[in-house]
């Protein structure tokens, strides 16, 4: 079974450690790292590309602004103390210290759930990501086939798709096709 | 003279206004007209008048135009007649011509005009994706016409109508007129001129909304019909 890739930022090593293992418990979870600082998880760049879902203190908040660390990655906010709900609003979701496993795996499915839907406010240029795998559906390449060739998981990919079709407002694979070669991402000869 | 209530198109159709007052209203429903082969000019006559001297019924013909003008109007079940169904489907096999004859090959001829002014591989990739898109809507009317309106005419003739026959699977065909706009729309180089590539678009649009009328007349209107009409038969 597919896990799905998470990072905790958590400057309390007991919260984000004991976070990190009820969820690596459950099966359903890789911990790809889990560290104290913002600091300390840029270097962590070459697990960037693949963190589904990012675990990080709330009280950490201020310093994320302007930090293009993680791309389109949902932030969980970990609430150890009090924090308004401005802060708060920030964050796709979150968690607090006295989650249990279950509570915390329901927000993580909550929240990649919720980020698989199309967001319609962002700029409709495609990212990198959207990009590769625009190009893996030109090439005919299974959601199944995609997850494998970039490291992410179906999840993701299906996210993806999403964001593909809202911003072209192309939905079928042989437009898709079309707006990969048009737009020189793949030549016909790699198709 | 009837007051139209624009706020409520589909309600506001009756069978004593003046078809003059209908058209101006509503210039869309021209194409109603043609496709129950019903031609111009029409002089001073009501719907009701218009129908008699034509032999169609009002009560249908004034269905098709609120379906026509508004794509979310559902007729009520004590509006339907078993005796419509065949006319319905003459106007849906007229549809279908209507797309093939007309609409189908106007728009090639529109992409035709545009590609002409882009490279080649923009070319031959758009050309390849508008035949696909051809064919398949064409399939798709083809199959329609040899599975449900073949049974219907069939049953007029006296044979068994039955239902299991007659699902169509739901297509993709609005995606994929969606497709064909988005890619005019977002990828045709610079080089295509603008007015050609809005004339392209405006085709495209009426293609697809006239397709969204006759899918809402299929399943609003003819497969009522047909159940009733087996509904019938078994009583």
């Amino acid at each position: 079974m597919k896990r799905y890739r998470i990072a905790i930022i958590e400057p309390a090593s007991v919260i984000g450690e004991g976070i990190a293992s009820m969820l690596a418990a459950s099966g359903e979870v890789e911990v790809l790292f889990c560290c104290r600082s913002i600091a300390e998880a840029k270097g962590y760049t070459r697990s960037h590309d693949e963190v589904e879902i990012l675990f990080v203190a709330a009280t950490l908040a201020p310093q994320l602004s302007g930090i293009s660390l993680f791309d389109n990655v949902p932030m969980v906010a970990i609430q150890s103390t009090l924090v308004d709900n401005e802060t708060l609003r920030r964050f796709a979701a979150t968690v607090s210290i006295f989650s249990t496993t279950e509570e915390l795996l329901r927000t993580l499915h909550e929240t990649l759930d919720r980020a698989a839907e199309p967001s319609y406010s962002e700029s409709h240029e495609l990212s990198e990501r959207e990009k590769d795998v625009l190009i893996l559906v030109a090439r005919g390449h299974t959601n199944k086939e995609i997850a494998s060739e970039l490291n992410i998981s179906p999840h993701t990919v299906i996210s993806h798709r999403k964001n593909i079709v809202h911003k072209t407002g192309i939905r079928s694979v042989a437009g898709l096709t079309v707006y990969a070669v048009l737009n020189k991402l793949i030549t016909n000869e790699q198709l | 003279m009837n007051k139209i209530n624009y706020h409520s198109p589909a309600a506001s159709l009756a069978p004593d206004m003046k078809i003059f007052e209908l058209i101006d209203a509503y210039p869309v429903l021209l194409s109603v007209f043609s496709r129950l082969g019903i031609t111009l000019p029409f002089g001073d006559i009501s719907v009701e008048q218009m129908c008699r001297r034509d032999g169609h019924s009002p009560e249908l013909f004034l269905l098709l135009c609120r379906m026509h003008i508004d794509t979310s109007f559902r007729p009520r079940p004590s509006e339907l007649r078993e005796d419509m169904l065949l006319s319905v489907v003459g106007y849906l096999r007229a549809t279908h011509r209507y797309y093939t004859d007309y609409m189908l090959p106007h728009a090639g001829e529109h992409l035709d005009e545009i590609l002409s002014y882009c490279d080649e591989l923009s070319r031959s990739m758009l050309t390849k994706f508008y035949s696909d898109y051809v064919s398949y809507i064409r399939e798709h009317l083809e199959e329609e016409e040899q599975t449900i309106f073949a049974s219907v005419e069939s049953a007029a003739a006296g044979e068994r109508l039955n239902l299991a026959s007659l699902e169509v699977p739901h297509s993709d065909i609005d995606d994929r007129t969606n497709d064909i706009a988005s890619l005019i729309i977002k990828c045709l180089p610079e080089a295509a001129p603008t007015q050609l590539r809005c004339a392209m678009l405006s085709h495209i649009y009426a293609l697809r909304d006239d397709l969204r009328r006759h899918y809402n007349v299929e399943v609003a209107l003819l497969r009522p019909l047909i159940a009733q009409t087996i509904n019938t038969s078994k009583q």
